[in-house]
């Protein structure tokens, strides 16, 4: 058992590498969407479960990294790779002006904020403000990637930009794990109380994770905007963040359960297309009997490299 | 000064539904500690189980009996529905982490949101005109009968609901059971009986604001739980969340700033408002506006 979970990450990257050639490309396009809501949930991860914020609008982080991208591409005509800079670093930064009167909320008061900054920017986009968002309608015909003068329109292309963005997004989860914020962020979830007694500036590592949540969500916004060449506000609506949400406390915030949830979530329902109306009422259901069953999550996250023994109860805080 | 009354008309009217289905809201909140995102949808559900008892059993009568009978007959369906709900999908996480829960509340959403979906279709459906269209021009204030009715029934159950938790026995364990759990199962109340009567009474007032909702806005959809719940959570936290008087007072002036917004300012950018209206008052009284000042941190 010890062994398979050493090689399955490796496995798992191996099999993402390869997969494009084996599939047509409407099951490409299903694999895209994969690796972006992929690395959307991991992002909510790092708020949601490494942080322990009750953070439900990862919509809005998103939908601002492909908005700027969109933007930029369409209205100042610049090229797709050259948006990312801005894409990851407007939300980072909007991230962390809005985490910062907020953080001290209480769990469920800042769950109804991030709920209303989410339905606020969805508004902001259907309402056109400044004659950039395009409306209702968004944003489309944008570029397509390219690099160094060249056009690299297939989607194969489009499918290895998102899995690069995955695999910098694994390594971003497992360098946080080992380094000073994770510990930080992974104590004053446990016991905020006792973080700060030892000296942890607990509100300066919210807003770190918040902006470093944020920033990655935009990354992935931008691979969204290159994959249909359009975005549009209900892409990011409030459903969108409520599904992250519930990815990552299902899959029990740890890599393969948020892999897993993100698969079960949006890529089952391609499998099964004739019980498209069926989709929400029987995640519902599945949610249900999912937390009643394994409350925990389906593969409960763990920390560090502690002997199993070690550790009382486990699992997330709050 | 003639749209500053219409509004304040209108305001009223929006804030008794809010208020009805915050209680809801708060009450559960109180004992349980939960966000119970299905309330919201069940309001919506109330509205369709309305509509198709007026059509299949009632025979489309509009008399004051039949649509009594709708009334009470929707408001029992969503006790039984919220008592269900309750037992299946909230009692057996009460130990759970916090999380788990709320995931639980938003699966259960999904399911009656897309079950009135499945049962009554994607489209937007026409709530029967169960009271006539009367309307009294006060020198340009016009006003409806049916927000005359809609503002006294919302007044008679919320002093009627007051009444009941401030005065009585079953009252008192109630607010026992949202003050300490495990004191209140000490003096011997039976908290999960308590638990099942806070559902059925937020269930069957949040019914009534599904109807009133139908009855006012005439268009419901099977989506619209999301929205009206939202508010009324919202209202619930404005006036102080898990505190009864505080949902009736959160509701009203949430319906009186929408009102007013949409009458100076403009409906599109009603929920911007609404939000920011949230978020200056959870940074200036965290605890709401009724809400006890609790040494516990927000």
């Amino acid at each position: 058992m010890e062994k398979l979970k050493r090689f399955s990450l490796p496995g798992f990257i191996l099999v993402m590498a390869v997969l494009p050639h084996l599939l047509d490309s409407s099951w490409q396009e299903v694999a895209i969407t994969f690796l972006v809501f992929s690395v959307v949930a991991l992002s909510q991860d790092i708020i949601l479960g490494k942080s322990g914020m009750f953070h439900m609008g990862q919509g809005l982080f998103f939908g601002m990294g492909a908005y700027a991208t969109a933007i930029l591409n369409n209205e100042f005509g610049w090229p797709i790779l050259a948006t990312i800079p801005v894409a990851i670093l407007v939300p980072a930064l909007i991230g962390i002006l809005l985490a910062g009167p907020i953080v001290h909320l209480r769990g469920d008061y800042l769950l109804v904020v991030t709920i209303g900054f989410n339905i606020v920017f969805v508004q902001v986009l259907q309402n056109n403000l400044g004659g950039v968002t395009g409306g209702p309608n968004g944003i489309f015909g944008l570029d397509s990637l390219s690099l160094l003068g060249v056009e690299l329109m297939s989607q194969l292309s489009v499918y290895y930009f998102a899995f690069a963005v995955l695999l910098l997004t694994f390594w971003v989860m497992r360098n946080l794990e080992g380094s000073k914020a994770g510990r930080a962020l992974h104590y004053l979830r446990e016991d905020q109380l006792a973080a700060e007694s030892i000296g942890i500036n607990t509100r300066v590592y919210k807003i770190f994770a918040f902006g470093l949540g944020a920033g990655l969500a935009g990354l992935a916004g931008t691979v969204f905007a290159v994959q249909y060449s359009a975005v549009s506000p209900e892409a990011f609506d409030f459903i969108q963040s409520v599904l992250f949400f519930s990815i990552v406390i299902v899959g029990g915030s740890s890599i393969p359960g948020v892999l897993l949830g993100v698969f079960v979530m949006f890529v089952v329902p391609e499998i099964f297309r004739e019980f498209a109306t069926w989709r929400y009422f029987i995640f519902g259901l599945a949610m249900i009997a999912a937390m009643i069953l394994r409350p925990r999550g389906i593969v409960p996250a763990t920390f560090g490299k502690i002997p199993k023994f070690l550790i009382k109860g486990g699992g997330h805080g709050a | 000064m003639d749209i500053f009354l219409q509004q304040l008309a209108n305001g009223l009217t929006i804030g008794s539904m809010f208020a009805l289905v915050a209680l809801g809201y708060t009450m559960v909140y109180g004992v349980m500690k939960l966000i119970n995102f299905a309330h919201g949808d069940m309001v919506a559900a109330s509205a369709f189980v309305g509509l198709t008892i007026y059509t299949q059993v009632m025979g489309q009568a509009t008399s004051l009996p039949a649509v009594i009978i709708i009334f009470l007959l929707s408001a029992l369906a969503m006790a039984c529905i919220g008592v269900i709900l309750e037992r299946i999908a909230y009692r057996p996480l009460r130990t759970a982490p916090r999380l788990s829960a709320v995931v639980s509340a938003l699966g259960a959403s999904l399911v009656i949101q897309n079950g009135i979906m499945l049962i009554w279709g994607p489209r937007m459906r026409i709530f029967p005109e169960l009271v006539p269209q009367i309307y009294w021009d006060f020198g340009g204030v016009v006003i409806s009968l049916i927000q005359v009715i809609i503002l006294v029934l919302s007044l008679v159950l919320m002093v009627t609901l007051y009444l009941f938790v401030e005065k009585t026995r079953m009252g008192a364990a109630i607010r026992a059971a949202s003050i300490d759990q495990d004191a209140a199962r000490l003096m011997g109340i039976n908290v999960n009986s308590i638990i099942a009567l806070i559902f059925i009474i937020g269930s069957s007032l949040g019914a009534v604001g599904g109807l009133f909702i139908g009855l006012y806005y005439r268009g419901i959809t099977f989506n619209m739980g999301w929205q009206y719940g939202l508010y009324a959570f919202i209202a619930a936290i404005i006036g102080g969340i898990g505190n009864i008087p505080g949902a009736m007072l959160g509701g009203m002036l949430l319906g009186l700033f929408n009102a007013f917004i949409a009458g100076y300012i403009s409906s599109t950018w009603s929920d911007a408002f609404t939000f920011i209206l949230l978020i200056v008052i959870l940074i200036v009284r965290p605890t709401g506006i009724l809400g006890e000042r609790v040494a516990e941190k927000v």
